[in-house]
């Protein structure tokens, strides 16, 4: 991979939207994702110029800290980025403001309200404010019935709300929650966060398809045969345990993550590029998407669940060993399962995703495999011709690839696979934002494109309630599949294509 | 983006009673509705080519303000009449100067204010004033007022958020007289954004009063004479003032194909080994030129150690015909070759000055030197392409043209929301100015 570098004539030559008014509202702010992802993000998007002068953070949370306290932790947490751009950082710290806030307090809210319009004089915001709900998913109903209880929903044109996945934990609660959270603010005020989403790759397989001619004619069942969905992790759970064993991979990244770079890579194409039309087209396929096998979802369908692994240098824990994992536990920590979609375009076409922890290698990607060619006029060096693949790496090494046949030197006419190579890294050479710094720019901005809707995440728990029920009811029919630590997940998950004639990709 | 006419025909009033007739609006009127807080956008709109295309009987009415093919055809046919250089802009002062000492007295509708760009329209100006001086001095101050409210289908997920538009027209000893209401009309807590679509040489008084700090000033450094254009912007730029030049904006796809050239790693050393820069422009406005040598100076870490007038060339588009040499020290202490030439067109763009082609010459140690060129859509570059390029690797691009109206400019300008100058244009002016030799 080619190091990246700032080239020095790109450096400010991206014209971005400049956020109106605005004071961004976190609750959760004593919390992890605060100081790890939000700060840095909005810290970034400070340095880029794209915060209006007219900026702040409220912090909210339990914790009784002031606003000195605030930005010295966040300081502390920031530290490399605070000592490079020190004079930046101070500048910045001035928007930085705390109010101990518990949502659950009517008492608190109302403080919290008079705390705003003092925030609104003070930095000339204007009453523009976004909410951003990075509590626990427990809280997010309650916590919008609290916000509009106390007004600070009622303008639809300056306040919104940001929830943080995962938005409900089936069907019945993702409506359920919709539900709440629409009585509390209108749908153009909510804004549901995938940070997938956010990822500048995940963005380019709409302009991969729709920017190009010569892809969309062959993006359909004529010509494709089948596609596989990859989010390898080579981590294990980590300090997640107490949330990943109440989740599990499919809800923590089949529902979002996966569900949402199917819509994309499966979607029709929007009449024009507005949030709404996407966002209709995305809700229109995965609402034609379904399992192989809704009546026997265990036959298209395996769960797995890493046990032991690594080399004598280097162990790793089986799951059930990991700090505050249930000795017992099966939650599953790999899941690969086969989809269909019932529309002109991709009737009969199998997607495969799969995701898991613990797997040899971190990586996102997308790979269309074409049908071959009608007729083999050519030997072929492997025995057979290899199908054309269009690659999408979504991460690491960003890009793009495609394999397909050319001759191979010498006498006859062999044909051998090659392949062609886009690399963001290579093309562009400098890195890309992450994901939180689009999306809280979006949020701010009021531009829904990158954000999931309400009818979109109901379609996305609907596809998998079949599974979810199964996993509820009769969980022996599912069962857990142990796999090493290190490796491409259960056998079993192989003979899932095999049953196809066909192989995981190994990238 | 067609424009549009404001959905209620404007009401004319005294000038005394506008203000107090927009406050009874907003108290009663449209009570019901949300003022937008967005911004209030003040328009120098004075369209003198146009006023003086239509009073010839070259163009007919209605006089709108907005520039549109008719125009620039009218335009460009008049400059070859009045015997003017091919290489004329019709947005050149000269021109409507020119068209000024021809005999006429046809008349049109004076619609300007009242044509609201939907680019424009989309970020729901909450107050828009256009200035509309006549071409006759002494007309007496008229003002017109209209209120509006976006259609549903325009109105997307937000609520009602409304605005005004209200129209200054006169002489100019009128546009003087209404200033002083003009400061009621701009609400303080809202930003307000000055846009001088006018040539930087004239009134500088009114520009003064219009546009003091902290108002978002935007001019075209295109229309004017040049020491002027970029001394009134480093002058403006170093008060702190937040200006935005729509010639330097027109410059977006130059900076773009430029920087696209060396985005790939393997490219990027080669930036610190320029050895030669040629830039050429149509007719005899430099500002331009200047402003991507400087930029590129600027983010190449050069330094400026002379700069000169050179010979006209024969064959120059302009009665001079001179171009503009510069030497620049790079970090490591090699000089960099500049030179800005005036090449003749047969078509000229719109705007005096546009680039038509840029040439960077690369010599690292131990490869072969790189030449870059790019090359305008509509020009071509031969005299760029000529000679001793033979042992180099070649880069050549061509850049496309933009074909954004003046209003597809402000609307990117309005929804970016800078309260700031440009930082990458705040460091260019002043080496521009620096190359631009006495």
């Amino acid at each position: 991979m080619a190091a990246t570098q700032t080239n020095p004539l790109r450096v400010g030559l991206r014209q971005e939207r400049v956020i109106p008014p605005q004071c961004l509202v976190i609750f959760g702010a004593s919390g992890d994702l605060t100081h790890r992802k939000l700060i840095p993000a909005l810290f970034e998007l400070f340095r880029q110029r794209r915060l209006p002068s007219e900026f702040a953070v409220l912090g909210c949370a339990r914790r009784p800290w002031s606003d000195e306290e605030f930005r010295s932790r966040m300081a502390e947490a920031l530290s490399a980025e605070v000592e490079q751009h020190q004079s930046a950082w101070q500048q910045f710290a001035n928007c930085l403001f705390y109010e101990p806030v518990d949502l659950q307090q009517p008492d608190d809210v109302v403080r919290l309200g008079t705390r705003l319009e003092a925030i609104d004089r003070l930095k000339a915001t204007r009453g523009n404010r976004t909410f951003y709900l990075s509590v626990s998913p427990a809280f997010y109903g309650s916590g919008c019935r609290s916000l509009a209880a106390a007004g600070l929903l009622k303008d639809s044109a300056r306040s919104r709300v940001v929830i943080e996945k995962p938005f409900g934990t089936d069907y019945a609660s993702a409506e359920q929650l919709n539900r709440v959270v629409q009585s509390c603010a209108q749908e153009n005020q909510i804004f549901r966060i995938d940070h997938y989403l956010g990822k500048e790759t995940v963005q380019n397989i709409l302009v991969l398809r729709f920017a190009n001619a010569i892809f969309e004619p062959i993006w359909n069942r004529n010509y494709i045969a089948n596609v596989q969905i990859t989010a390898a992790e080579t981590v294990g759970v980590e300090e997640r345990a107490g949330y990943y064993e109440t989740s599990g991979a499919l809800r923590d990244m089949v529902q979002n993550h996966l569900t949402q770079m199917l819509a994309l890579t499966t979607m029709e194409a929007p009449g024009r590029f507005d949030p709404e039309a996407i966002r209709n087209e995305k809700a229109k396929v995965l609402q034609a998407a379904r399992l192989a096998n809704e009546d026997e979802p265990w036959t298209c369908c395996v769960r797995g669940q890493y046990g032991r692994g690594g080399s004598p240098a280097m162990p790793l824990a089986g799951y059930r060993e990991e700090p505050g994992v249930n000795p017992d536990s099966t939650t599953e920590t790999y899941v690969a399962m086969k989809l269909f979609i019932d529309n002109w375009r991709w009737q009969g076409v199998p997607f495969y995703l799969r995701t898991g922890k613990r797997l040899p290698k971190r990586l996102s990607e997308v790979v269309l495999t074409f049908r071959e060619a009608p007729v083999h006029l050519f030997d072929a060096a492997g025995g057979s011709p290899t199908a054309n693949q269009l690659i999408l790496r979504i991460q690491p090494d960003e890009g793009a690839g495609f394999v397909f046949e050319v001759k191979a030197p010498g006498s006859g006419m062999r044909s051998r696979p090659v392949d062609m190579h886009f690399s963001y890294d290579e093309s562009f050479g400098e890195p890309s934002d992450e994901g939180y710094v689009r999306l809280l720019a979006d949020a701010m901005l009021g531009d829904p494109t990158l954000f999931t809707r309400s009818d979109e995440v109901e379609a996305a728990w609907r596809l998998y309630t079949p599974l979810l029920q199964l996993i509820e009811d009769a969980p022996r029919q599912l069962p857990i599949h142990a796999y090493e630590a290190g490796t491409w997940g259960p056998g079993a998950a192989d003979n899932l294509l095999a049953d196809d004639g066909l192989l995981w990709r190994r990238p | 983006m067609a424009p549009q006419l404001t959905l209620q025909a404007p009401l004319e009033l005294p000038p005394s009673e506008v203000p107090g007739y927009l406050n009874q609006l907003w108290s009663e009127g449209l009570h019901h509705s949300s003022g937008a807080a967005t911004f209030t956008l003040l328009v120098w709109e004075p369209s003198w080519l146009q006023q003086q295309l239509i009073r010839t009987g070259r163009l007919d009415g209605p006089l709108s303000g907005l520039l549109n093919e008719e125009l620039l055809e009218a335009a460009r046919r008049a400059s070859a009449d009045l015997g003017l250089a091919t290489s004329t802009a019709p947005m050149a002062p000269e021109l409507a100067w020119s068209l000024g000492q021809q005999p006429g007295s046809h008349s049109a509708d004076d619609l300007r204010g009242q044509f609201v760009d939907r680019a424009i329209s989309a970020h729901r100006p909450r107050r828009l004033i256009t200035l509309a001086p006549t071409l006759a001095p002494d007309r007496p101050l008229e003002t017109l007022v209209a209120a509006y409210c976006p259609l549903p289908e325009e109105r997307g997920a937000s609520e009602d958020a409304c605005g005004d538009v209200v129209v200054l027209r006169g002489g100019m000893g009128a546009i003087q007289q209404g200033l002083g209401m003009l400061q009621h009309l701009i609400t303080a807590d809202l930003p307000c954004w000055v846009w001088w679509n006018g040539s930087m040489d004239e009134s500088p008084d009114l520009m003064e009063a219009l546009a003091p700090p902290p108002r978002r000033l935007v001019v075209d450094s295109s229309i004017g004479q040049p020491r002027r254009c970029l001394d009134l912007l480093v002058d403006r730029i170093e008060t702190g003032q937040s200006v935005n030049d729509l010639n330097w904006l027109r410059l977006r796809s130059w900076r773009e194909s430029l920087a696209m050239v060396f985005d790939p790693p393997s490219r990027q050393s080669a930036l610190d080994r320029v050895v030669q820069l040629d830039i050429d422009v149509e007719g005899d406005h430099p500002v331009k030129g200047l402003l991507l040598a400087a930029w590129i100076a600027d983010r190449l870490g050069w330094h400026l150690q002379s700069s000169y007038w050179m010979p006209a060339q024969p064959g120059g588009s302009n009665a001079n015909g001179r171009g503009i040499g510069a030497e620049f020290q790079r970090d490591d202490g090699e000089s960099v070759q500049f030179r800005l030439m005036p090449v003749p067109v047969g078509i000229s763009k719109t705007h005096p000055g546009a680039l038509v082609g840029l040439r960077l010459i690369c010599a690292p140690p131990g490869q072969a030197p790189l030449c870059v060129i790019l090359c305008s859509e509509s020009g071509g570059c031969m005299r760029l392409e000529a000679g001793g390029m033979a042992s180099m690797e070649l880069a050549e691009e061509v850049v496309p043209l933009p074909n954004e109206s003046e209003e597809m400019e402000m609307a990117r300008l309005l929804g970016g929301g800078h309260d700031s100058t440009n930082p990458l244009l705040a460091a260019a002016a002043p080496l521009a100015a620096k190359l631009l030799p006495n």
